[in-house]
């Protein structure tokens, strides 16, 4: 009988959550940047301080899903008044729309490490979706803490006025080049 | 054409002006609200150069679009009716409330009780004085363009200085509208005020909404609404004892204009008055 129970436990475990390696997105760890052509002059820069998340991840039977949410308020592109004017209706509206998500719909793979997510990317309470090219990844033990850690860079772009920000196109750029740095340790 | 249309001082100052002129001077023969079917129009073909013709996703600020024209069109069909039915001071009272609530509720939903309730009472307060000071100059059109050139441009400006470009341009639209039917008064001298209190739903209206929204929004301080509130009673006080028309309207319309800049000035260098970023 014990040795039927362990059979179950086994071949329960791949649908099993916390065994799939269900992982918590590290937010010191994690970066949403974005670049956007300024004037036709330059490329300015800019990120969001603050975003939480959680992934799943499974190499062996291919399967990964992400979900990130970031706060819009917390925009920096490291001058206050044009991240107070970010933030206002022209832009991201920050106070209607407070929270600005990633939520992966599929992934390829190269091997044993990501290719690309797809998901939707929710904005100003519009849905679009976006496919994110994972540009280096690596799973392995930390160092200092000791949790199995998974990471990756990715990167995309969107067309803003997908989302209704359509102030100041085309003097303010229309596409944004998005970066993205995710860190996330096992639960 | 399509980039000079594109260009935010043709947008809200420019292409409102004329209309408004140019409408209120047309029409002025055939109703008594010519003057807001002009800012109606005007404002109309603004909003619609500024947002464009998309409502989704039905943001706060394409709220306010939708109600400050649904103001100024009510505002120019019903005064005969509701002034039949005696229903203009509650029908102001109701559509503002109503207007409030659609706009704001959803985003003061998520706040403290007492931030809901200091909010609250803000915009009443600021609602209330402004209607009261428009009962003052109804009578007089003088006065009462004055003020709402005035308080419009001071609400659109104060945006624009604090954060919001977006709701900045609504109100020096409004403004640049109701320049062109304060001038078209000037030039013709017919009064086209219907004296119906509703008329100044517009102008309680519109000042309220993009005021409220850009406190929430737009990190305007709340205590810059305070000497706009005043515009319409410091219209009502100058005194005008010219026989010339556009003598009465620059004075009537000069405390307005010198509180409006102030103020914006004010918000501008308080915000940090950086530019150019």
């Amino acid at each position: 009988m014990k040795k039927y129970l362990i059979l179950a436990a086994l071949a329960a475990a791949p649908l099993n959550p916390a065994l799939a390696s269900d992982y918590t997105i590290d937010p010191t760890h994690t970066y949403v940047s974005f670049a956007i052509n300024h004037l036709g002059f330059s490329t300015m820069r800019g990120k969001f301080d603050r975003q939480s998340g959680s992934m799943q991840f499974d190499p062996d039977a291919k399967k990964a899903s992400v979900t990130i949410e970031i706060d819009a308020a917390s925009i920096d592109t490291g001058h206050e008044k044009r991240d107070a004017h970010l933030s206002s209706p022209d832009f991201l509206n920050a106070v209607e729309y407070p929270t600005i998500s990633f939520k992966s719909t599929g992934v390829t793979w190269n091997g044993a490490k990501l290719a690309t997510v797809s998901g939707d990317l929710t904005m100003l309470g519009v849905s679009k979706p976006v496919t994110l090219q994972v540009t280096s990844m690596n799973c392995a033990e930390h160092p200092f803490n000791k949790k199995w850690t998974c990471g990756f860079d990715a990167t995309g772009s969107i067309k803003r006025t997908d989302f209704g920000v359509n102030y100041g196109v085309p003097a303010i750029g229309e596409v944004l080049d998005l970066q993205i740095e995710v860190e996330a340790a096992r639960n | 054409m399509d980039n000079l249309l594109d260009r935010p001082e043709v947008q809200s100052a420019l292409l409102p002006f004329v209309i408004a002129l140019v409408l209120a001077l047309g029409l002025r023969k055939l109703t008594a609200t010519a003057w807001l079917w002009a800012m109606f129009a005007a404002f109309t073909l603004s909003a619609l150069l500024i947002n464009g013709l998309t409502l989704t996703p039905l943001t706060g600020t394409r709220k306010i679009i939708l109600l400050i024209g649904g103001a100024l069109f009510v505002a120019a069909l019903l005064p005969g009716v509701l002034a039949r039915l005696r229903l203009q001071r509650p029908f102001t009272d109701l559509f503002c409330l109503l207007a409030l609530g659609w706009v704001f509720s959803a985003v003061v939903a998520r706040m403290q009780t007492l931030q809901i309730a200091m909010i609250a009472a803000g915009a009443v307060a600021f609602a209330f004085t402004l209607q009261l000071s428009f009962e003052r100059v109804i009578v007089n059109p003088a006065r009462l363009h004055g003020a709402g050139l005035g308080l419009l441009l001071g609400v659109g400006l104060a945006a624009t200085a604090a954060a919001s470009a977006l709701l900045g341009q609504l109100g020096l639209a409004l403004a640049a509208a109701c320049g062109g039917a304060y001038l078209a008064w000037v030039i013709t001298g017919a009064s086209g005020n219907a004296k119906q209190l509703v008329v100044t739903l517009p102008y309680v209206l519109a000042p309220l909404l993009l005021g409220v929204a850009s406190v929430l929004f737009a990190r305007l301080p709340w205590y810059a609404l305070i000497p706009l509130a005043f515009i319409p009673l410091a219209a009502s006080l100058v005194p005008l004892k010219f026989e010339s028309r556009f003598a009465r309207a620059l004075v009537a319309s000069l405390p307005g204009l010198v509180i409006a800049l102030a103020t914006a000035f004010w918000v501008w260098k308080s915000s940090g008055s950086a530019s150019g970023y």
